[in-house]
């Protein structure tokens, strides 16, 4: 069997040879977002574009007395907030499972060159499918979270009852957040590969491409994980880079339009992680010969 | 002038010195009007206080008093009748965490009551209810009747058996494993006024305490390997071996309060505040310049600070120290000297319930095991503790009905004291109890600005002088007594300078010593010591809903035309200008280089209820584009007013308040116009934001 490291290689090749998807993905998420904010920015500019404040603002002072402000001005419009914010999310929650069905499929073509066109055909194809898998997935993540986690916690609460200090609290309150990531990481995964069984069979069926996925995952859990796991690495990684450079820039003048660059650079990266997880994915399931 | 008119005037004078000495001695007998000797043993098993306690209370006042009302606080936590408990759940601001386990229960009972010469007053208790809505199930506050009065002048005395049942740590009192934080755990006479009779409030979910000044000697009794502290100075320590027991006695005069703390896990460290070596020759000298008080009344007194840290925070003793040296220095070196020896400072034991409250002479604080540098805390919590001491622990204002005069006051001072010791510090940010303010770095403040930020929004709620228990909820409660109160002392500062500020509450302080001030003591002061009638400040932002919104609204520069269309007369007859002649004429003023001059017209609005009043004026600040200013005063009484100025530029910008005087003002972006806008800060305020969401969504999309 080739090792974790030899495929997480093959996988790093084949987002690099088809980085446009990560384009588009980071292009979805920026409109998303401009249609989130740009209410913000135009209410910050009826209340501060013609005032002296908002010269404190561009230098970073009297950061209390401002938000203080636009916070008890527009109290009446914190209601509406809940819709503006919920809204986009759900609306770009589906449009990643939309969106996932691209991704998949190209990673899985054995075309070497990426279209809009083609990879917009592929989102079509697979998001009837992979919506299915969502809705088997929030099955999933109840047993994991609704169940398998609270009876970790509970287990956990009990030493922290008798504490006599704080140790005891730090410890669980950070190791049950570990649990909690590795749950996740866990549930992820597998419904990544639900979608990759789908892709690779071209299979219509999420129901039993879910089942077939816990034989799979049986014989070859904890290779696939430890692979998710460098990814997820990889992803811790970039995240240290991203906060130690914005840590040490300079905030101010020009700087601030590097400042934005390097976010966006960190926010592409996630998208590139996004298509690295399942290509190395991918090519775990392709090289399987259970699969 | 003769003999006789000079011996007139001589008895005269000494008459008055005689009547004027007189009443300031009986004053301040006036205010220790009670002596309690008490005897307390801890029973840990089943966490008990068994307590014998003699009282003796003076009649200082006119009145025939045929009663006596205690509070029994404990009794707050004895069951959901309870107006606390009741409240908690009635309160509508937010999950509240007031809720009593099973067994762990409070409560008190009076065993016996007796005079001092043994006829008993247990037949006469009974529960009362002063405060609106009655909850009658409440039993913390109790009456007996005396079988005769106590005459103006008279003593009784009063021999009382009680025993408590400690709570498990809830609302500032109770017990985790062996670990005490003991407070109004006896039997509390109220506060007798004169004329009206006692006052003695139920323990409300939002308030705090009141009582007499008083003489305290209390006898703790607990297990050999306890570490206590107490309010006062430990006089005596007395073992008792057989039984692994040890009593500690304590003793502090002129305290209206009295509570203590056990626990076989903290560490005792005593260190001194040496007031020469804290402060310099140079800085008595500037105080007592900038006061106009002699040096000598300046002179701080030493301190002995006795800290009491649980053993997983002790690598934080020298923050704690740092923190209350500061204290003790600068409310010293502003506000009087602190009058007692001692000062305790408890680090909460864990799971009590106890941190950050205030008791006379000792206070706790609370922290945990990972802390940030660049955060006030624990020194912030430090200082506020130990400043009450001196509004609540002082001048002991009843909290119940004018919480402000205390918190109020207190985080305005906390706000001073830390950033003259400490300057701005960093919003603190973790994750898991974990600190990330070496990773991430966050905004710094200074006490004011979150003040404020807090305080604008509870204005149109209540004013803050409301009885607290009586506030919209706790929210409202809060806001208003700490941060509005706070923004508004804050307020007054700017208004009648730093220097003067102090001087009024030095005054206030050192007038008011012992002698539960009310509002209109502090309005009194604020007038005498300022030379101005500052009264309608309170009415306007203390007394009422008012909000305070000053702004300009308009703001415009256009070329005064000097050739105008029309019927003019000339030499005796009327000539038109036209719409071409008009045009050919100023055509020609430009080739002239004729210049132009500009009518610029400044609109400054009250958007608010609040008005100013008294001599007080608003000024409005007009920047022309060459740089050349024009400054006018208004007295802001009306909704608007408009300023015209005529002159050879166009205007930058107008500026209503540019002093910044008007903190309480809870719109200060409207307190500028600038003609052409900018957007550079609303850009990268934008773009902050932005990031947040593109991450936030990015992340929910994980559970796709």
């Amino acid at each position: 069997m080739m090792g974790i490291f030899k495929l997480f290689g093959l996988g790093f090749q084949t987002v690099n040879k088809k980085i446009k998807i990560a384009v588009y993905l980071w292009v979805v998420n920026l409109l998303f977002s401009l249609v989130v904010i740009a209410p913000l920015y135009f209410l910050l500019q009826s209340e501060f574009s013609r005032s002296l404040l908002e010269n404190q603002i561009a230098k970073g002072n009297d950061f209390l007395i401002w938000m203080g402000d636009f916070i008890f001005k527009n109290r009446d419009f914190y209601p509406a907030l809940l819709g503006w914010i919920l809204v986009p999310l759900l609306l770009y929650l589906f449009f990643n499972i939309f969106l996932s069905g691209g991704v998949i499929g190209r990673i899985a073509s054995r075309d070497e060159k990426t279209s809009l066109s083609n990879f917009l055909s592929d989102c079509g194809k697979y998001f009837y499918r992979f919506f299915r898998v969502f809705l088997i997935s929030l099955i999933g993540f109840i047993v994991f979270f609704g169940v398998i986690y609270k009876l970790i916690s509970a287990l956990l609460e009990i030493w922290t009852e008798n504490a006599s200090t704080e140790w005891p609290l730090i410890f669980v309150s950070n190791l049950k957040f570990l649990i909690a990531v590795l749950l996740f990481s866990i549930a992820r995964m597998f419904f990544d590969y639900v979608k990759i069984r789908l892709v690779v069979e071209d299979s219509k069926k999420a129901v039993r491409s879910t089942l077939l996925n816990f034989a799979f995952l049986g014989k070859k859990f904890f290779r696939a994980w430890s692979l998710y796991l460098l990814v997820g690495l990889v992803v811790v990684i970039l995240f240290i880079i991203f906060i130690l450079v914005h840590r040490i820039s300079p905030q101010n003048g020009i700087f601030f339009i590097f400042l934005f660059l390097w976010q966006q650079l960190y926010v592409f990266s996630r998208m590139w992680t996004k298509m690295l997880f399942f290509s190395t994915e991918y090519h775990f399931a392709a090289l399987n010969p259970n699969h | 002038m003769n003999l006789n008119k000079k011996l007139q005037i001589l008895f005269s004078f000494f008459l008055l010195l005689a009547l004027s000495v007189r009443p300031s001695i009986a004053l301040q007998e006036r205010t220790r009007r009670i002596k309690y000797e008490i005897w307390v043993e801890l029973d840990g098993q089943n966490k008990m206080l068994h307590g014998r306690e003699k009282i003796i209370w003076t009649n200082q006042t006119q009145d025939t008093v045929q009663d006596m009302w205690f509070h029994l606080y404990y009794n707050a936590f004895k069951n959901e009748k309870s107006t606390m408990l009741q409240e908690s759940k009635e309160e509508s601001f937010g999950p509240l965490g007031m809720k009593v386990e099973d067994g762990e229960w409070g409560w008190i009972d009076i065993v016996s009551i007796k005079l001092a010469d043994g006829r008993s007053l247990q037949s006469t208790i009974e529960f009362m209810w002063q405060d609106e809505p009655v909850h009658p199930g409440d039993q913390t506050v109790m009456r007996v009747l005396f079988p005769e009065p106590i005459m103006p002048g008279e003593d009784v005395q009063l021999e009382i058996d009680f025993q408590s049942k400690i709570p498990r740590g809830l609302q500032r009192t109770g017990y985790y494993k062996d670990s005490y934080f003991i407070a109004q755990w006896f039997p509390k006479p109220g506060v007798y006024e004169e004329g009206k009779g006692w006052n003695c409030h139920e323990y409300h979910l939002s308030s705090e305490f009141y009582a007499d000044f008083a003489d305290y000697t209390v006898h703790i009794t607990v297990p050999d390997d306890f570490i206590v502290g107490a309010s006062g100075n430990q006089i005596r320590a007395t073992a008792n071996e057989p039984e692994e027991r040890v009593t500690y006695t304590f003793s502090q005069a002129s305290i209206h309060d009295f509570a203590w703390t056990a626990d076989p896990n903290f560490l005792k460290i005593e260190r001194d505040f040496i007031a020469d070596e804290e402060v310099s020759a140079e800085e008595y000298d500037e105080v007592s310049r900038r006061l106009w008080i002699p040096v000598e009344d300046v002179k701080l007194n030493d301190v002995k600070m006795i800290l009491l840290i649980r053993k997983e925070h002790k690598k934080q003793i020298n923050r704690h120290f740092q923190a209350l040296k500061a204290a003790i220095k600068y409310y010293g070196l502003w506000y009087g000297p602190y009058p007692y020896e001692t000062v305790t400072m408890v680090d909460p034991p864990f799971r009590t319930g106890s941190g950050g409250m205030e008791y006379p002479t000792l206070f706790t604080a609370g922290t945990s095991i990972l802390r940030s540098k660049d955060v006030h805390s624990p020194e912030g919590v430090i200082i506020h503790e130990f400043g009450h001491g001196y509004w609540y622990g002082l001048c002991a204002n009843n909290e119940f009905e004018e919480a402000w005069l205390d918190e109020g006051i207190n985080t305005y001072s906390t706000g001073k004291v830390l950033a003259q010791a400490y300057g701005p510090g960093a919003f603190p940010v973790s994750f898991n109890r974990i600190p990330l303010n070496r990773f991430i770095e966050m905004p710094t403040y200074t006490d004011y600005e979150l003040d404020r930020a807090l305080g604008i929004h509870v204005v149109e709620l209540d004013p803050i002088t409301t009885y607290s228990w009586k506030f919209f909820n706790r929210g409202s409660y809060g806001l208003n007594v700490y941060f509005r109160a706070s923004t508004c002392l804050n307020t007054l500062e700017r208004l009648v300078g730093q220097d003067t500020m102090i001087k009024i509450l030095r005054e206030f302080q050192t007038r008011f010593r012992f002698k539960h001030p009310h509002t209109q003591d502090f309005i009194d002061v604020v007038n005498e010591i300022s030379g101005r009638d500052l009264t309608w400040f309170f009415e306007e932002l203390f007394f009422s809903t008012l909000n305070l919104d000053y702004g300009v609204s308009f703001l415009d520069s256009r070329e005064k035309e000097e050739v105008v269309r029309g019927i003019f007369d000339k030499n005796g007859t009327k000539e038109e200008l036209t719409s071409k002649k008009v045009e050919n004429l100023r055509r020609g003023r430009k080739e002239n280089n004729t210049q132009n001059i500009y009518i610029t017209d400044v609109v400054a609005r009250r958007f608010g209820e609040a008005r100013l009043g008294g001599d007080v004026t608003l000024k409005l600040k007009i920047v022309f584009k060459d740089g050349s200013e024009e400054v006018r005063l208004w007295r802001g009484r009306e909704r608007w007013k408009k300023f015209r100025f005529e002159g050879t530029s166009k205007v930058a910008y107008a500026q209503i308040d540019p002093e910044d005087i008007w903190l309480i003002d809870s719109n200060r972006a409207n307190n500028s116009l600038r003609r052409n806008p900018s957007r550079s800060g609303i850009w990268k305020v934008t773009s902050q934001f932005f990031f947040f969401v593109q991450n936030f969504l990015q992340l929910v999309s994980g559970l796709s």
